[in-house]
């Protein structure tokens, strides 16, 4: 199926259509891995805005990318509930292995680390998102074997 | 209807009455005090209570209140600054917050003198600053756009102009980026902003972070002079201020007129201006001369000459209009050819019928209506740019717009029209007998009989009705069609581009034409008398309600204007007319306009009563339109070409830089099933064929396009007739 | 002895009700077949009795809230529940989303009956995706157990921003705007989702919905603190505390009992003294060790200068630095203001700069007044509840640690470097237009 007519069928399951942005941009992101400028105007297109519109819209919330990133996307919260428990030392250990800083994408292109706000796993701390599933209770001496696993798989 | 509920508020302990549900910031200056604001202005849509400047104590309310977010309700106590230190605090605050980050580059700010913030600043803020950190940096100013140029900086982020672009213009183009303190104006991928409406974001913006590209440092506000005038692109006529300083027009700011305009312009009215600083402009009257081409003479010289002309014709002659001339121009024309020479014929650019003065209505009533019809082919905002934003107005109220191709409205459609009392037709394509035929729809529907009712037709001239009513009140007498043309006289620098003027004048022996740029007027007329801009002109214009609107003189043009010297011409054949706009009006306004003086034409024009509807006749001096060839048979692979004149073209476009990306690009909109079916692409080089000719053109594939049609601008149509073939190159 | 209470999240102690037939096997769904026999009306006023109130942390009177809703207007009238749980210290939404979702769900049909809509839109945080997928699979067994009777529901993912969370804010991402909070009036019961009827509610409070209809009214109201603080919480218990997790206790429970009893919080690890506890999120006023009896309810909480909020009690040991704990919280605030209105934008921005420079050492006394008059001028001048949430905070914590603050400024940190959030790494805006990778702390 296309993505224009994917949005299609996201804009008919609401009253007013403009309410598919959302999950048309996320659609988009997860065909392309991020949104580029010809995915912007896909999507506009499809939901019949400006890509102006859509990337106004993106760049509102965090969880859209509007640079490339890596295969692989590891988020560590460093919000205080995390921070309290040794969230920074978890970075860090992030850090060290991959050799990349929070921000960055590893150079083979494979991941992208980020420290990001609270992500509602505050009592398990501290929380690690890999791929958008979470890892919780994770300390310091876990990040290696995440690492690997994901350099693995 | 019920009356208006009308309550009680109490603003700083002085009681004003006003209507229930008033904005708080209305109410509050119906008492003669100031809530100061920067995000709200009415005219955006509902209040947003972004920039917080409007914070006042409401009693019985602990927390401060956002002005602007607030109605009047009965018994309502209002704190503002003034009376509350705990409001002063509150805008003390926002105004400390706002400068935070704020570069305060005053000295070099185009804004300066004419600017908000500092107004504001002034009057309710600090007086010192507490930031001791370093102030926010970004690139600037970014040019989004050849005539809007961006100050992130020291943009306040109120978001008046996104909510212009989203909830106004509709546009969608200028929009906020990112989230929080890193939130900046932008467009798609730095692209321009590209729209006819962009340039109102300029003014809109309370302070200056959105800035003309033509006006930047060309002035500061105490140095210039803004002359109220109106507008001479479209027949819209809005209201305009002209800055000048040291005698040249340095931009054009809106003076609101709240029928016409809302205080709206559209990029050609406000952006066009330089047309009168052009590089070809004519100076000098020029006469052909074998050979050599063309020579300079003076204007003794040239009077004589064209004298000369005139009587060499011996009555042999037309006159070709423009459209553009004031009434007084196009008056004193008549009567030295009718009354001095008999010479009655003229030919004007387009029709014109007295019909819809019955429907009579401001184009605000557009904005009011609840059902909107809009017959023809063309772009509203091709035609008539603010109409435009009015439909949008209704359609965002719930108005029902409908588009039909041609008067046909079924009988549904037309139940609907009949049975509303805000009903409001619109003609906007060729043809129409200059409004006769929407008037006969509109009179069969009932619409004359409501005053919520309206019926407009949009010409494609800026004074069309004003130039044919006027040349028709000069003087008495029937058009000869003389055979062969003794002297056609071209008035203007739209008649002087027609093609189909041009074709008369290869017919005529002699031809005079009045314009202001050589590449109008040089290979082809015998004489050339430089012509002037609207924007260097007193006089009137008749816009497509009916509204007699005044223009003022705003700069000396280099050249003596018309009046001047038809004046003098006049003389020499015994016709009596004065050289100045305000004794010519009189003349026409006794014959046109019921004899309303010059003076009370005023700078904010009321709009004629209605009168009784009466069946038109045919159109008395309406130009042969230019006959389509009969359709061929339809095979598969024929579109239906629609041309279309875009808002950006015409001389005075043509030559002002900064409006060239405005122009459409060489390209044939074609429907996405029809480019599906010719496997192209947006972007693939096309020809486009019919009738022999052939057009090499780009691509661009639209969903919104109904089938089976295409879309060419005239300038890039060519010769192509009205069934084409496409394929790709 | 504090005993945890199973109401919201009854049945699924030993495992989550995951299945349709374990939820039913629980008692799931009489509540929903007794509520669709009773007039819609009579609903409403079981929810009004009950006095259950907002669990998202406005604490609201959630059947007032639906008897606000306007009638009439020719407008459909829609239920959202707001699932984007995102407030710092909060994770008991998802607790209910991935343990009890049947119960969210019956609790939206419920309500719905009761408001009279057949449209449901339920936001979930974007983050969520395994609680979106519990409930997308509990809403197709639910269609096809033909319980939706004519009901809609629609999920709807977030993208990451905290601000959603804010009811009109949510609206405007809902009908896929930017997610800035609209002015108020018109109120969303009057002019809401697609500028109708809507009913805004906390996954937990619609959760609890059920149960109300279960046990009556007049039973639920029996339980915590009544009439103020009737009911239970889930209260998600976090930071330096041995059991941390949710727990589902009655109101009025107190802090020490919740923090210290054994079968709760179990106390501090590692022998550590309690320093401060925030007692509802990371937006409201913290407390102080000498605060730990206040109960957990409203009214007590209100007179301990503090608020409930969203129920998330983060415990903080001797280890934290106030400072930049006040940096880190600041920090999030910044990173999460719409940027709609001004004292948020520029105040929150300022706030994280001022203190910066106080955990830097950089800064002069003159700058601690001006933290606390930042933040004065950002409390109660803002469009919506985020420019309070970061500056109510970071004034408590300047308030009752001011010593700690005024040891900044005349020696430094007094930490040495051993807070347990040194150099915590906040981040930055996803989407800059001038990128900068990250602001330490």
């Amino acid at each position: 199926m296309t993505l224009y007519a994917e949005v299609q069928e996201l804009r008919s399951r609401y009253p007013v259509s403009r309410s598919a942005t959302l999950p048309a941009l996320r659609l988009a992101q997860d065909r392309y891995g991020w949104l580029s400028p010809e995915a912007f105007r896909e999507v506009a297109e499809a939901l019949e805005e400006t890509p102006a519109y859509c990337m106004a819209v993106a760049s509102f919330y965090d969880m859209y990318h509007l640079t490339p990133v890596g295969k692989h996307l590891v988020e560590v919260c460093t919000n205080i509930s995390c921070a309290l428990v040794g969230a920074q030392q978890v970075l860090e250990a992030f850090q060290d292995e991959l050799g990349i800083h929070a921000g960055e994408t590893s150079e083979d292109g494979e991941v992208t680390l980020r420290a990001v706000e609270c992500a509602g796993g505050c009592g398990w701390g501290t929380v690690v998102v890999l791929n958008h599933r979470y890892r919780e209770r994770v300390t310091a001496a876990d990040v290696p074997a995440i690492v690997e696993e994901i350099r693995g798989g | 209807m019920s009356a208006v509920e009308r309550v009680k508020v109490t603003v700083d302990g002085r009681e004003v009455e006003v209507e229930k549900g008033l904005g708080l910031v209305e109410a509050a200056a119906a008492a003669g005090i100031e809530i100061p604001v920067f995000c709200y202005e009415p005219r955006l849509g509902p209040p947003v209570g972004a920039c917080r400047m409007c914070l006042v104590e409401v009693e019985g309310v602990p927390k401060l209140q956002a002005g602007c977010t607030l109605t009047a309700q009965d018994g309502m106590i209002v704190r503002t600054a003034e009376a509350s230190a705990k409001a002063a605090e509150g805008q003390n605050a926002t105004l400390e917050f706002i400068l935070v980050n704020h570069p305060l580059d005053c000295p070099v700010c185009d804004k300066g003198g004419e600017c908000p913030l500092q107004d504001l600043t002034f009057r309710y803020g600090p007086g010192q600053t507490r930031m001791t950190f370093s102030k926010r940096t970004l690139d600037k100013p970014i040019p989004i756009s050849p005539t809007i140029a961006l100050d992130r900086e020291r943009c306040i982020l109120c978001y008046r102009c996104t909510r212009f672009s989203s909830d106004v213009a509709e546009d969608g183009q200028l929009v906020a980026r990112n989230r929080g303190a890193q939130s900046v104006i932008a467009t798609f991928e730095d692209e321009a902003y590209k729209a006819p409406f962009s340039g109102n974001v300029i003014e809109l913006c309370p302070v200056g972070a959105l800035t003309s590209t033509q006006y930047r440092f060309e002035g500061r506000p105490w140095e210039i002079q803004n002359v109220p005038t109106v507008c001479g692109m479209c027949p819209v006529g809005c209201n305009v201020s002209a800055t000048t300083r040291e005698g040249k027009v340095r931009r054009i700011v809106s003076r609101n007129h709240p029928e016409v305009d809302r205080g709206w312009l559209c990029d050609k009215g406000r952006f066009a201006y330089p047309h009168v600083y052009a590089e070809d402009r004519i100076v000098d009257p020029l006469e052909r001369v074998r050979r050599r081409g063309f020579t300079g003479l003076s204007w003794d010289d040239a009077v004589d000459r064209a004298e000369a002309l005139l009587r060499g014709a011996e009555g042999r002659i037309v006159t070709a209009l423009s459209g553009s001339e004031t009434v007084e121009q196009a008056f004193a024309l008549g009567k030295l050819l009718r009354q001095g020479l008999g010479a009655h014929s003229a030919v004007m650019p387009e029709a014109v019928s007295h019909g819809l003065d019955a429907f009579r209505a401001p184009l605000s009533a557009i904005g009011a209506a609840e059902i909107i019809v809009v017959v023809g082919e063309d772009e509203v905002a091709d035609r008539a740019p603010i109409v435009e934003l009015w439909i949008k107005l209704a359609r965002r109220h719930g108005a029902e717009i409908v588009r039909v191709a041609e008067p046909k409205l079924g009988r549904k459609l037309e139940e609907r029209v009949s049975a509303s009392d805000r009903a409001v037709l619109i003609w906007s394509g060729r043809g129409g007998g200059g409004g006769a035929r929407l008037a006969e729809l509109g009179h069969r529907l009932g619409l004359d009989s409501k005053p919520g009712c309206a019926a407009f037709h949009l010409p494609t001239t800026p004074n069309g009705r004003g130039v044919a009513d006027a040349w028709a009140a000069s003087a008495d007498g029937d058009e000869a069609n003389p055979e062969p043309i003794g002297l056609l006289i071209v008035s203007g620098d739209e008649a002087a581009a027609d093609p189909a003027v041009r074709a008369l004048a290869e017919q005529a022996e002699t031809v005079i034409a009045i314009t202001m740029y050589h590449g109008l007027a040089v290979g082809w007329a015998d004489l050339v008398l430089p012509g002037t801009s609207y924007l260097e002109r007193d006089g009137s214009f008749v816009n497509l309600e009916g509204r007699v609107q005044r223009l003022r003189r705003s700069v000396i043009p280099p050249v003596p204007d018309e009046l001047a010297w038809i004046a003098k011409l006049a003389e020499r054949f015994d016709v009596e007319l004065s050289p100045h706009a305000a004794l010519v009006f009189e003349e026409v306004s006794e014959r046109c306009f019921g004899g309303i003086p010059f003076g009370a034409v005023g700078e904010i024009a009321p709009l004629p009563e209605r009168v009784a509807y009466v069946a038109p006749e045919p159109a008395p001096i309406a130009p042969i339109p230019p006959a389509e060839p009969e359709p061929q048979e339809h095979f598969l692979g024929t579109l239906r070409l629609q041309r279309y004149r875009p808002l950006f073209s015409g001389p005075a476009v043509e030559r002002v830089p900064e409006l060239q990306f405005q122009r459409p690009a060489a390209e044939i909109e074609l429907a996405y099933d029809d480019a599906q079916r010719r496997q192209i692409a947006s972007g693939d080089e096309v020809s486009v064929r019919s009738n022999g000719t052939s057009v090499a053109l780009r691509a661009r594939v639209s969903r919104a396009l109904a089938g089976g049609t295409a879309r060419i601008a005239d300038e890039h149509a060519g010769e192509l007739h009205r069934d084409v073939e496409v394929v790709k190159a | 002895m504090a005993a945890e209470q199973f109401v919201v999240l009854a049945g699924a102690d030993e495992k989550p009700l995951l299945r349709l037939a374990d939820y039913r096997a629980a008692g799931g769904f009489a509540a929903l077949e007794q509520a669709r026999g009773m007039e819609p009306a009579a609903v409403v006023q079981e929810i009004l009795d009950s006095g259950l109130r907002g669990r998202g942390g406005a604490f609201f009177p959630t059947g007032r809230k639906a008897s606000f809703l306007a009638k009439g207007t020719g407008n459909p009238t829609y239920l959202v529940v707001n699932a984007d749980e995102s407030e710092p210290g909060t994770f008991k939404d998802r607790e209910i989303m991935f343990t009890v979702p049947f119960r969210l769900l019956e609790g939206c049909l419920i309500t719905a009956h009761a408001i009279e809509c057949d449209r449901v839109f339920i936001y979930i945080r974007g983050e969520y995706l395994r609680e979106f997928e519990l409930l997308r699979d509990a809403l197709e067994e639910i269609h096809r157990a033909k319980l939706l009777s004519g009901v809609t529901i629609v999920l709807h993912r977030g993208a990451g921003a905290y601000i959603c969370g804010e009811e009109t804010a949510l609206l405007e991402s809902l009908e896929g705007k930017r997610g800035q909070p609209r002015t108020k009036p018109p109120f969303p019961a009057v002019a809401g989702l697609y500028a109708s009827p809507s009913l805004i509610n906390n996954v937990e409070t619609i959760a609890t919905v059920p149960k109300i209809i279960e046990l009556g009214a007049k039973e639920y109201a029996k339980i915590g603190v009544p009439p103020d603080s009737s009911g239970t919480r889930v209260f998600s218990l976090s930071g330096n505390v041995v059991n941390s997790g949710n727990f589902e206790l009655p109101m009025g429970v107190t802090l020490r009992e919740l923090i210290y009893d054994p079968d709760l919080g179990g106390g501090i690890p590692g022998g550590r003294q309690l320093k401060a506890v925030i007692p509802g999120g990371s937006s409201v006023p913290v407390l102080t060790a000498d605060q730990l009896d206040t109960p957990l309810e409203a009214n007590a909480m209100a007179e301990a200068g503090s608020m409930l909020g969203s129920g998330a009690i983060i415990v903080i040991d001797d280890r934290c630095c106030m400072v930049q704990l006040g940096l880190r919280v600041a920090q999030f605030y910044m990173h999460e203001s719409c940027g709609k209105c001004t004292p948020c934008r520029e105040g929150t921005r300022w706030m994280v700069q001022i203190l910066d420079s106080i955990e830097a050492g950089t800064a002069s006394q003159g700058d601690l007044d001006l933290l606390l008059d930042v933040c004065d001028r950002i409390l109660g001048k803002c469009l919506c509840p985020l420019g309070d949430a970061a500056a109510m905070p970071v004034a408590s914590y300047v308030d009752k640690f001011r010593s700690e603050f005024q040891e900044h400024l005349d020696s430094g940190c007094p930490m040495h470097g051993h807070s347990s959030l040194e150099s915590i790494l906040a981040p930055v805006d996803q989407h800059t237009h001038d990128p900068v990778a990250e602001v330490p702390a």
